[in-house]
């Protein structure tokens, strides 16, 4: 634990540390050197990022021809195909109602879960937390085959909630472990003041604890966002309908499916990590602590 | 779980906490009771019996299952995948990580527009990253032929998910791709406690860059160091999605893993419980490293390394 609270409190973007100090020359020899080597790592990372973007704009006749040539033509017929044809608009649609619910159902039960295991003691209470322990420890793989059975059987085989809900019973032991660490961090003082001002658990926990978490709320939600809507297993097991299929299975049976129609995979591709390009372009800071502190849930 | 008020507090208080406590549990543990207790006992009763997903009683087969994984020529072949994908999939991405975030480290300008970049492989879903490099490794068209031919290497260019021998590295420089951004975030973090004045010092004392990084830098950033080798290990156990993606476990099973073997025989093969019992394999291969690194990064932190 001592390691994610000092992890979590890092800045990321505090100025770096001081550098060496040598003859100017050397300096700016040393600055260009280090930069170019920088430029081309930096393309060569987003280098397949950009050839989606590049096959997703051109025309079918040059996609046939030379599917890979960079931004040699340009049209959005393949965008087009992939949204109407191809379905990439109910994959959309999909992928935002898995998700979306399961996030929330992640926040909120592992908010309230995460503030008993750091502040309510009870008895029985530490085996409870060793249970959802093991749930950080146990791969899903090892359950999701009977899992598979047990929806079919209660009749959530290939429906929305059952997906939903296996979706956010994935990230509740992460995010319980997660809130409990926040909460653990903040002082005694706080609700033995408010208690002594009269005000009950709950509402220390809602008026008086909750509103100094919010960061780490919004890190698991970013966090827990992201992981939904790159799930891919469980849409893939659980939604073989495909009446439910998000982006991510409805890509990949789109490849079964045409492998020789590269326009409109490319497009689909592009249709499918747009909005985390997106996203991550716009809370670009939340994700990385996000996903830093997440690491130590190993 | 240790908390100052648990002994000071009033019987009432108390009282008020365990019921205010057990109410906001409930939800969260009836959801880990249904989705994941509840079938992981499921899986250690498939395990001991020949079920094909219809037969409402399956045959009890004892340890059988057990005897025939032992026995699969094909678990082993996986298996050993598996372990290239840790030693490869481990030691890779925090070598290249660690030696880009010590470059980027001393960076004053345009720092994080790179930390961005790099970073963005990682958020991207497993299906997309693969059909992309699929096309790079395609043998006709794709850009690593093109390149190798453009270069003067055209002896080079090869069918890089076609060939057996090849096609499990090829999928693994893709996962480096995908994964080393992460690292870099986390060294970087990690760097950023690290005394400057120390590295320094020792600059002064005619230490060279590796012996500064070796005695100075790397003692300082060892649990988080630990943290991404327990990240990368037990990932290596359970990968499944970028090989599913990229090939499915072929050529002819060349890159077939446990992962991918399990779902092969409970999905398309309908042998759920021997699928399962190679699942349960995987569990019980990847726990011990976690428990273990976990303690020793624990133990590190407790020094006072500062992580």
């Amino acid at each position: 634990m001592t390691n994610l609270a000092t992890i979590r409190k890092v800045d990321i973007d505090a100025p770096p540390p001081p550098t060496m100090r040598g003859g100017s020359k050397r300096k700016r020899g040393l600055f260009l050197g280090k930069h170019a080597l920088l430029v081309i790592l930096a393309l060569g990372t987003i280098f397949p990022i950009l050839l989606v973007i590049s096959t997703t704009l051109k025309t079918p006749q040059d996609v046939r021809v030379n599917p890979f040539g960079f931004f040699s033509s340009f049209s959005w017929d393949n965008l087009v195909a992939a949204w109407t044809v191809g379905k990439f608009s109910d994959y959309l649609l999909n992928s935002i109602l898995l998700t979306v619910p399961s996030t929330a159902i992640v926040i909120v039960f592992s908010t309230m879960a995460g503030y008993t295991f750091a502040r309510l003691p009870f008895r029985g209470r530490t085996v409870l937390f060793y249970l959802v322990l093991l749930g950080l420890l146990v791969p899903f793989f090892t359950y999701m085959i009977p899992l598979y059975y047990q929806l079919r059987s209660i009749g959530l085989l290939d429906t929305l909630p059952g997906a939903i809900l296996v979706m956010a019973s994935l990230g509740i032991a992460f995010g319980t472990f997660f809130m409990r660490a926040f909460f653990s961090d903040l002082p005694v003082e706080l609700e033995q003041a408010a208690r002594v001002d009269g005000a009950s658990e709950f509402q220390i926990f809602v008026k008086i604890m909750l509103p100094l978490v919010r960061s780490g709320m919004g890190a698991l939600t970013v966090f827990t966002f992201l992981a939904n809507w790159n799930n891919f297993l469980v849409p893939l097991l659980y939604l073989p309908g495909g009446s439910f299929r998000p982006l991510t299975s409805g890509l990949y049976m789109f490849t079964g499916g045409r492998s020789l129609d590269i326009g409109p995979l490319a497009a689909g591709t592009l249709i499918t990590i747009l909005p985390i390009i997106v996203l991550f372009a716009f809370l670009q800071k939340q994700v990385t602590e996000g996903f830093i502190s997440g690491a130590v849930k190993g | 779980m240790s908390n100052a008020s648990r002994n000071t507090a009033p019987t009432v208080t108390r009282r008020a906490q365990t019921r205010l406590g057990i109410a906001l549990i409930i939800p969260a543990m009836i959801m880990v009771g249904f989705f994941f207790l509840f079938p992981l006992v499921q899986a250690l009763y498939f395990s001991v019996v020949d079920y094909d997903g219809l037969n409402p009683n399956p045959k009890f087969v004892g340890l059988g299952n057990f005897q025939e994984m032992l026995a699969d020529p094909e678990v082993w072949h996986a298996l050993s995948n598996n372990v290239i994908w840790i030693i490869v999939g481990t030691i890779s991405p925090i070598v290249i990580g660690l030696l880009i975030a010590m470059l980027l480290w001393t960076v004053r300008r345009g720092g994080v527009f790179y930390r961005i970049l790099f970073f963005l492989p990682h958020i991207l879903p497993g299906v997309a990253i693969g059909i992309v490099w699929g096309w790079i490794y395609d043998p006709v068209s794709g850009w690593l032929n093109q390149a190798l031919g453009a270069i003067g290497l055209k002896d080079l260019e090869k069918g890089w998910l076609g060939e057996p021998s090849l096609a499990i590295y090829a999928i693994l420089a893709t996962a480096i791709w995908a994964t080393t951004g992460f690292v870099i975030v986390i060294f970087l973090s990690a760097l950023r406690n690290v005394d400057i004045e120390l590295v320094d010092a020792a600059r002064i004392d005619g230490a060279n860059a590796p012996q500064r990084l070796w005695y100075i830098i790397l003692p300082q950033i060892m649990p988080v160091f630990m943290m991404v080798l327990t990240l990368t290990l037990v990932g290596g156990f359970s990968v499944f999605d970028i090989i599913f993606v990229m090939t499915g476990g072929g050529p002819a099973n060349a890159t077939n893993v446990l992962g991918t073997y399990a779902y092969q025989n409970a999905f398309s093969l309908n042998r759920i419980g021997y699928g399962t019992t190679l699942a349960l394999m995987i569990t019980v291969l990847s726990i011990p490293f976690a428990i273990f690194l976990n303690r020793l990064q624990r133990r590190l932190s407790l020094q006072g390394m500062g992580a």
